[in-house]
């Protein structure tokens, strides 16, 4: 299994937790105050709640619901229902492997020695949407059957490939320090108007 | 058919609201509904009339034979009692959800911060929990929450006390202490719906005593918070409510939720209920 791009560092501040998803699996996505990124399933163990819709306070996420935190670790460390009670371990949200690189929020459904992907120094530029599968899309530029980053010639960029459902890819737009984010912005743009066959 | 889910009456309309014949759904089913003679009257898809019941403002009735009356509130009838009919809102989760979270208190300072609760109170203390037999409902009582508005007439914080009681599968009656009045109990009530067993219709209805507010007031500020739940209610996974444990965690804050789960699952309420772990 091997690193799959779910979101910009610069779109995730520390503080922020955000939805994503790879497939079936629906994720949280946050930042702690320390800096430290985090991808778990997006679903409080205590009455199903999303995760995502919570609050990071102190280095934990809190389930907006009941306030429940779970500290940087998935492991819930306080109820405020009964504020003097020390939680079992026994409640904990499954977490998966998540860090940053190259700011890029990267995660990996199970455990794995694969490194993160090359990025040639290439820069974030944006995230952007797609109406489309991430073959579908890989395909466009000749990519293998499994691809989580397509090195483009246009603009010599990177796309990093999120697939979130069969039909909605999110690629992650990396490009030179020295391209014109504008331009790049433009070229993917049209790009996306081109593979979902609209008027750009 | 399923008589453990098809005989019970249903809140189908608000009374004041009902204009012309109209369809809506009840257990995944088209009905329609209207008024003739000032009347009420429901048929099913094949034009089949069905029972009604007028009550607490709204229009009941039911797909199946139920075995007993609808519920009464007698506390409702006291004198100087304003009734209030909220309205309606739509919502996408199992009409079990619904309920459970209208007998939640834990989730106020988060859900409804300012208004039913606020940090650092949060801390909720051992009630008492019952299935009363003798009526089969679910009452807790004994309930106490600190509230920073506890209701529309509420002029500062104060420890409200709270009496909750699931009297059919779908709907609840909260008695709440009343800042006006110390010694009476407002009383709020959640009628739901079952458009399907993921979407259902909420008709919240209460009896306050309340001489100040307008009535619009007290409608908006019922509607504020129910929207604030809302917000909650479509959000959460799976849609249907987890009747057996296991796939959720409960603590003691919890015990009304248990209780009505376990209740649910004696009396055969499947409807919109998750039996097994997806």
């Amino acid at each position: 299994m091997s690193w799959i791009a779910v979101g910009l560092k610069k779109d995730v501040p520390p503080g922020i937790v955000i939805p994503s998803r790879l497939a079936d699996t629906e994720l949280a996505v946050w930042c702690a105050p320390s800096g430290s990124y985090h991808a778990w399933s997006d679903r409080c163990p205590h009455r199903g709640m999303r995760l995502s819709h919570g609050f990071v306070r102190g280095n934990t996420l809190a389930c907006i619901y009941h306030g429940w935190q779970y500290n940087e670790a998935g492991s819930c460390d306080y109820i405020p229902a009964h504020p003097k009670l020390t939680p079992p371990d026994t409640i904990c949200v499954p977490t998966y492997s998540c860090t940053e690189a190259g700011g890029v929020i990267w995660v990996s459904l199970e455990a794995t020695d694969q490194p993160l992907p090359e990025l040639g120094g290439r820069v974030p530029v944006r995230s952007v949407p797609i109406a489309l599968s991430a073959e579908n899309v890989a395909a466009h530029f000749g990519a293998g059957s499994a691809p989580t980053v397509a090195v483009v010639s246009d603009h010599d960029t990177v796309l990093a490939l999120q697939p979130c459902t069969d039909t909605l890819t999110m690629a992650h737009v990396l490009a030179s320090p020295d391209a014109d984010p504008k331009a790049v912005s433009r070229w993917v743009e049209d790009l996306r108007a081109t593979l979902e066959g609209v008027p750009a | 058919m399923n008589t453990a889910i098809e005989n019970h009456w249903y809140p189908v309309a608000m009374i004041s609201g009902i204009d012309g014949p109209r369809e809506t759904l009840l257990l995944g089913k088209k009905i329609t509904l209207g008024r003739k003679d000032g009347t009420c009257w429901v048929k099913d898809a094949t034009g089949k009339a069905l029972p009604t019941v007028e009550r607490f403002g709204h229009l009941w009735t039911s797909p199946g034979q139920p075995n007993r009356d609808l519920f009464t509130i007698p506390e409702a009838d006291s004198p100087g009692r304003r009734l209030v009919d909220v309205g309606s809102v739509k919502v996408k989760c199992s009409p079990l959800r619904a309920v459970e979270n209208f007998l939640d208190i834990a989730h106020f300072p988060f859900v409804h911060t300012d208004i039913l609760g606020a940090e650092p109170h949060t801390e909720v203390d051992r009630y008492d929990v019952k299935i009363r037999e003798e009526v089969d409902e679910v009452w807790a009582t004994k309930v106490k929450f600190y509230q920073p508005q506890a209701a529309k007439s509420a002029a500062g914080g104060i420890t409200t006390e709270y009496m909750y009681r699931v009297p059919a599968p779908t709907c609840s009656v909260l008695y709440k202490t009343c800042p006006p009045r110390p010694g009476e109990w407002d009383i709020i009530t959640l009628f739901v719906q079952p458009l399907t067993d993921e979407w259902c219709e909420v008709w919240p209805w209460m009896a306050l005593y309340d001489d100040e507010s307008t009535m619009s007031e007290m409608v908006s500020f019922q509607q504020l918070i129910f929207m604030q739940d809302r917000s909650i209610l479509e959000n959460q996974i799976p849609r249907k409510l987890p009747l057996d444990p296991g796939m959720e965690v409960p603590t003691q804050a919890d015990m009304t939720s248990v209780a009505y789960r376990r209740w649910l699952k004696k009396i055969g309420y499947t409807y919109g209920a998750q039996l097994v772990a997806a």
